[in-house]
């Protein structure tokens, strides 16, 4: 087997960032990805220890607050964006039974055929291939009932959109070197306060081997709908999470968007493990309080019209004008703090 | 930085601080295996119990959800990932595959060869072939990918290079039937085995994070696999890692060890049982 960082792509700049990112050119994000070997930073064996203790430092008194015998408390992005926006948001959505929706199908369907391509580097029809994938996992989510009972219309235009998102997925990513060791669905489980707290995630796309002297793993997210300024900080919680794993960071993060074939890739730096931390941080304590039986605090935002909870919250119903929640996400506003704060 | 593969390595080859005499085997056997029939003789009429390390841990942290009769086993990509993942690395280790990738495609491709071409080789097919040979091309993609996953993660936690040639990936379960009781058995794995100064030493690929019964995670596979040996086979210890949190834990294995891990056993026994005793009017009510 041959080292990932012996097998070293072309020089190319990183992409532009922000919603001015450019549409790849055919069959490069590998490549512009991977990089150079040379220019990828050392690793610092102190790093992790010293995130590790700030965290749990920081949860240590809201751990104790909950005593030994507690379930963990567990971190997820979805958990992180939901309760920094509205920790009464995150209760009711908690709550709600969750209803598969056009754009969860299509999610779904999309993770699982840019697996397929990455794994196999064949997609056949891609909705047969797509509901397949998701049955023999069991359909845990009914996702795909959902999608076989789909008729007419809006049957023909998911396949027609999961045809296009295929066709972007092939036309810019070739199959990856055996070299890069790539998985998919990889996921990430850090334990912190002895067990109390755990930050979890499942990455769509792993690339590299386990790190040595220098920095050697890429994540990637891959998004079926629109840019939202809560991928980023997705993206930076999962570097802290593979920092916390591995004693280094990622070399480099992106996002990948299928539907219209931009990539959204950036070097890992202190700077946003630091920023991810202190979110992580912030986010994990009110969840650690919460979970401790707190009353959630309520915030209105302007997600507050599509929120499970609206019909019983005086605030919500005060910013979005009615008590009757709007269902679907493809139009729900951009409202992450992180993106609030550029 | 020294890689976390080149700890792991050095915890497995290290040389063997203790043993287990043949006389503490012996007694041990004995004891548990009393201990272990009294509990299985609870056990409704015509039930068998089978314990593995899962069964083990879901009696110490999920004892409510202790009821189910052994099912007949139904094949999935979570429960495929270990036996063609394990067959996939041990191509890499030999350097008949490039990488994990390559590897369990090559894997899938042999098992869907012994199936379909015909009976001379059906009988030689893997035990997830033949499920695998029914599946559409999604599904197909999706037991792949969650091989090639497992396999990097095995393949990554090791300095291959250092191993004794010896070693084996996955290999078969260790079994013990329970003497006095023909209704239990248990069943204990590990994922790479070797000898360390001739003591087997096992290496434990786990799920998740690493949690408080780690040890006894870890003392099982060396306990199944002592009570069925002699003394100086016993595994000298067990090397846990858990890719998915960066965790790694050693275990020595001495007799403390292999008693420690009896008890857990014994316990999650009756649990068992107990779970198969409140669910018999259920199961006579269906």
């Amino acid at each position: 087997m041959v080292h990932p960082e012996a097998v070293r792509g072309p020089v190319v700049p990183a992409a532009g960032r922000g919603r001015g990112a450019p549409a790849l050119e055919g069959g490069d994000v590998l490549e512009r990805l991977r990089a150079d070997g040379a220019s990828r930073p050392a690793v610092d064996a102190a790093l992790a220890g010293g995130l590790r203790d700030w965290l749990e430092d920081g949860l240590a008194p809201g751990v104790e607050a909950r005593g030994d015998a507690a379930e963990p408390v567990r971190v997820s992005k979805e958990a992180l964006n939901q309760v920094l926006v509205c920790e009464a948001h995150l209760v009711a959505a908690r709550r709600a039974p969750r209803v598969p929706t056009v754009e969860l199908v299509r999610g779904s369907c999309v993770d699982a055929l840019f697996r397929q391509w990455i794994s196999v580097g064949a997609v056949g029809d891609p909705w047969d291939d797509a509901l397949s994938a998701l049955e023999v996992d069991g359909d845990r989510d009914g996702v795909a009932s959902f999608a076989r009972a789909l008729t007419g219309p809006r049957r023909q235009a998911l396949e027609a959109e999961l045809a296009e998102q295929v066709a972007q997925i092939q036309a810019h990513w070739s199959v990856p070197s055996p070299a890069w060791l790539a998985r998919t669905q990889e996921r990430l489980e850090v334990p912190l306060c002895g067990g109390r707290v755990v930050l979890a995630g499942v990455v769509d796309l792993v690339l590299g081997g386990p790190p040595e002297e220098r920095a050697s793993v890429c994540l990637v997210e891959l998004k079926s709908g629109g840019r939202r300024l809560e991928h980023r900080g997705d993206l930076h919680f999962y570097a802290l999470l593979e920092t916390l794993r591995s004693g280094s960071p990622p070399f480099r993060i992106a996002t990948y968007y299928s539907a219209t074939g931009e990539l959204d890739d950036e070097a890992v730096g202190d700077d946003a493990l630091v920023s991810a931390l202190k979110r992580t941080l912030e986010g994990a304590t009110r969840l650690c309080r919460l979970a401790a039986g707190a009353e959630p605090a309520r915030t209105p935002n302007p997600l507050c019209a599509w929120c499970a909870g609206l019909p019983a919250c005086g605030p919500g119903q005060e910013r979005a004008g009615t008590d009757v929640p709007r269902h679907g996400a493809s139009d729900a506003p951009d409202v992450s703090p992180a993106g609030a704060r550029r | 930085m020294r890689s976390r593969a080149a700890t792991v390595t050095d915890a497995l080859l290290a040389p063997p601080a203790g043993e287990v005499s043949g006389a503490e085997l012996m007694a041990l056997r004995d004891e548990l295996g009393r201990d272990l029939a009294a509990l299985a003789s609870d056990l409704p009429a015509h039930e068998s119990l089978r314990v593995d390390a899962f069964k083990v841990l879901a009696a110490r942290r999920h004892p409510e959800r202790c009821t189910e009769v052994d099912d007949p086993f139904a094949p999935s990509p979570g429960r495929c990932r270990r036996a063609v993942g394990a067959a996939a690395v041990a191509r890499c280790v030999r350097g008949f595959s490039p990488g994990p990738a390559a590897a369990v495609a090559e894997v899938l491709a042999a098992g869907l060869d012994d199936v379909t071409s015909g009976p001379a080789t059906a009988g030689s097919a893997p035990w997830w072939a033949p499920w695998y040979g029914g599946l559409a091309p999604g599904a197909r993609a999706v037991v792949g990918a969650e091989a090639v996953t497992w396999a990097t993660a095995l393949l990554t936690a090791l300095e291959w290079r250092r191993l004794p040639r010896q070693a084996v990936v996955g290999g078969r379960a260790d079994w013990w039937q329970c003497p006095g009781s023909s209704a239990l058995v248990l069943q204990g794995r590990a994922d790479v085995r070797l000898h360390a100064a001739r003591r087997p030493a096992y290496l434990v690929l786990g799920s998740g994070r690493c949690r408080d019964d780690w040890r006894v995670e870890l003392g099982f596979p060396a306990l199944v696999a002592a009570l069925g040996r002699a003394a100086p086979s016993v595994p000298c210890r067990v090397v846990g890692v858990w890719p998915q949190s960066g965790q790694v834990r050693v275990l020595p294995v001495d007799i403390t060890t292999l008693r420690a891990t009896g008890a857990a056993v014994a316990s999650a026994v009756g649990t068992w049982v107990d779970g198969r005793l409140e669910a018999q009017p259920v199961l006579a009510g269906r």
